[in-house]
């Protein structure tokens, strides 16, 4: 029998610490784990040091790290949890020792062909949770001493404790990170709203799966949600992501809230069974008058009027989406949102403390909402309900402001050149024209003329790369004038009854040119209101 | 995308149909508008009239798809009106486009 080069247990165990301390703490639980084995073979004179690891599954090991049978990593190789020689060990989550490798023996073929004769292993637990198997190999037919398998015991403790911190490490900054990349990094531009979000994570370590979203619809309405999983950590985090998804799938072929959490309820109850979320979904109309809001189980958002007490809405709550309730028909509530209203969603975070109930929290972000910008009102929100406290949970925050009627008579819009712009377009002028003074016959004019220009933009300005145009219009004296300008190439219309677009646009307004230079086409117009031509 | 309805009325005529389209027609759905058109109007008809009552917002892509639909009804020897009550936005449009014609215009 070979004799272990290092002397008395605690000077091997010393040799462990000294592998498991913080200078390796950068490294991936794979290259930590090769350190360690690495130690181990030494110090036990073998031939091979493995670890195999639990999968998500549960039903399997999976060699994750190895020296001196490195193949198995590389293969992939696993066994079913109850065969083989690690997977024994799995099951009775005892120590064993092998003296004779053979199929008969062991499940994985890379052992007996690498020529292995002697197997001791060791389960890996840490704080009572079993998350793998260490063991140690021979070429040669060896008997492991009580004092050498104490020692694998000892190592395998060490081995576990540094796994279940790395992962645990990796499984929290991949939900972080999984949650950063989720929530919308820069929010969309919809001319008339203002917005600005907010997301703390809690301090009870790990995420959870708060998150909220902002979509335009090819409609032109214009979607928030804001949700809330049950549960923490990777997990949450992940329901999360998907759940987000399935809204804005639902979201395009449909327009009733209630409708889109209802599919949403069927998604989760099917995919993702045994999970729970709460969930506000709101809808608005391109006019951006109105708003309709379906709630899953989720806090009523604040509604703050210009120069007005903030108020709770009066919305019927439906269940949560998800396990354990009866699915029950869902309802759809219409809001007025009058210019300068501000709409304030949150998830519980935000309200919930320990030592205050509830209203009171409720009650406290009444009072604090007021309508104004959404940034300094996202900060003043956070400032007076969390303050410096600790706070448990998550907070999700997302404040969506319609601006106040413009005194500024000027409307500018940045579109990308595709069909689907020209909704918004018309969307925005819908907005835009009654408060400059048009009436109905003007705005019914101007959508046309204005529309046909966008799509010349559209449809012969850019090649397949795309580009963008700017609609520009200032209104003063009755008169609405402005420009409709692209960065492309001109090209003639194309195909028959195409010459219709240009003539309907100089019979609807007063004035109208068309200028091409190097750098693009601009169509200049101009309309005298209540006056048609 | 822009949203328009194409709809049936009045199935029990043999001889005539009613479709009613509701909704706006622009560049991003005015293929599909034709194709639910052509697709309501079978080839045994003697009378169409496609009414545009309901319709918001009508723009030169539209305007293609009714004269591009009344010069292939001409050759089917089918009957077109057009039905648009004066003040309607699809009113204006087709008046200016000199619909009239090549189709009857109905209020």
């Amino acid at each position: 029998m070979p004799k272990s080069r290092a002397g008395s247990a605690t000077d091997r165990l010393h040799r462990i610490e000294v592998v498991t301390d913080a200078a390796l703490a950068h490294l991936e639980v794979e290259r930590l784990l090769e350190e360690l084995l690495g130690r181990i073979r030494e110090l036990l004179a073998a031939d091979t040091a493995t670890v195999l690891l639990l999968d998500a599954s549960g039903e399997h090991l999976v060699t994750r790290a190895s020296v001196g049978m490195e193949e198995a990593v590389r293969q992939g190789a696993r066994v079913r949890i109850g065969e083989g020689f690690a997977g024994r060990i799995a099951t009775s989550r005892q120590p064993a020792v092998l003296h004779h490798v053979d199929e008969t023996t062991v499940v994985n073929p890379i052992l007996w062909h690498r020529g292995i004769r002697s197997l001791a292993g060791v389960p890996l637990i840490a704080d009572g949770q079993f998350l793998g198997v260490l063991h140690v190999g021979a070429v040669t037919a060896r008997r492991f001493s009580d004092a050498e398998l104490e020692f694998l015991g000892v190592a395998g403790d060490r081995v576990a404790m540094a796994t279940r911190n790395r992962m645990t490490g990796t499984g929290h900054a991949a939900a972080l990170s999984l949650q950063r990349t989720l929530l919308p990094g820069a929010l969309p531009e919809i001319a008339g709203l203002d917005m600005a979000a907010r997301y703390a994570p809690g301090d009870a370590g790990g995420v959870s799966g708060d998150w909220y979203d902002v979509f335009k619809l090819p409609s032109g309405w214009f979607c928030a949600t804001i949700g809330d999983v049950v549960g923490r950590g990777l997990d949450a985090a992940t329901v999360m992501a998907r759940l987000r998804t399935a809204i804005r799938s639902y979201a395009l072929d449909s327009a009733d809230p209630a409708e889109v959490l209802t599919k949403l309820d069927r998604h989760i109850r099917h995919f993702e069974p045994n999970m729970m979320a709460t969930v506000g979904y709101a809808m608005w109309e391109p006019s951006l008058g109105r708003m309709h809001l379906s709630l899953a189980g989720h806090l009523t958002p604040v509604m703050a009027p210009d120069n007005a007490p903030a108020q709770l809405p009066d919305v019927p709550v439906d269940p949560p989406v998800g396990a354990g309730l009866v699915p029950r028909p869902r309802r759809t509530t219409v809001l007025d949102v009058e210019p300068g209203t501000a709409v304030l969603f949150y998830t519980d975070g935000l309200i919930e403390r320990r030592h205050r109930p509830l209203d009171e929290g409720l009650a406290l972000l009444r009072d604090v909402v007021r309508s104004g910008p959404p940034e300094p009102l996202c900060s003043d929100v956070m400032l007076r309900l969390v303050g410096a406290d600790p706070t448990d949970d998550d907070i999700a925050l997302l404040a969506i402001r319609r601006e106040p009627d413009t005194t500024t008579p000027e409307l500018t819009l940045t579109l990308e050149a595709v069909p689907e712009s020209l909704a918004e377009v018309r969307a925005a002028l819908r907005r835009w024209l009654p408060t400059v003074g048009a009436t109905d016959d003007d705005l019914d004019d101007l959508l046309v003329v204005i529309g046909e220009a966008g799509a010349n933009v559209v449809e012969h300005a850019y090649g397949p790369g795309g580009g963008r145009f700017e609609v520009r219009l200032t209104a003063s004296d009755r008169r609405v004038e402005g420009t409709v300008r692209d960065q492309g190439n001109w090209r003639s219309a194309r195909g028959t009854n195409r010459g219709r677009g240009t003539q309907l646009m100089q019979q609807l307004s007063d004035e109208l040119r068309i200028e091409h230079d190097d750098g693009g086409t601009t169509v200049y117009l101009c309309r005298n209101l209540g006056n048609r031509p | 995308m822009t949203v328009a309805r194409v709809e049936l009325r009045d199935e029990n005529d043999p001889q005539s149909v009613e479709i009613a389209v509701t909704g706006e027609i622009d560049l991003s759905n005015a293929d599909q508008v034709r194709n639910e058109l052509y697709e309501a109007i079978a080839n045994d008809l003697m009378q169409v009239s496609v009414n545009l009552t309901g319709v918001s917002y009508l723009d030169s892509s539209g305007l293609r798809v009714l004269f591009m639909l009344a010069e292939r009804l001409q050759r089917l020897q089918t009957e077109l009106a057009i039905v648009a009550p004066p003040g309607t936005p699809a009113r204006r449009i087709v008046e200016l486009a000199g619909f009239d014609a090549v189709a009857t215009l109905r209020p």
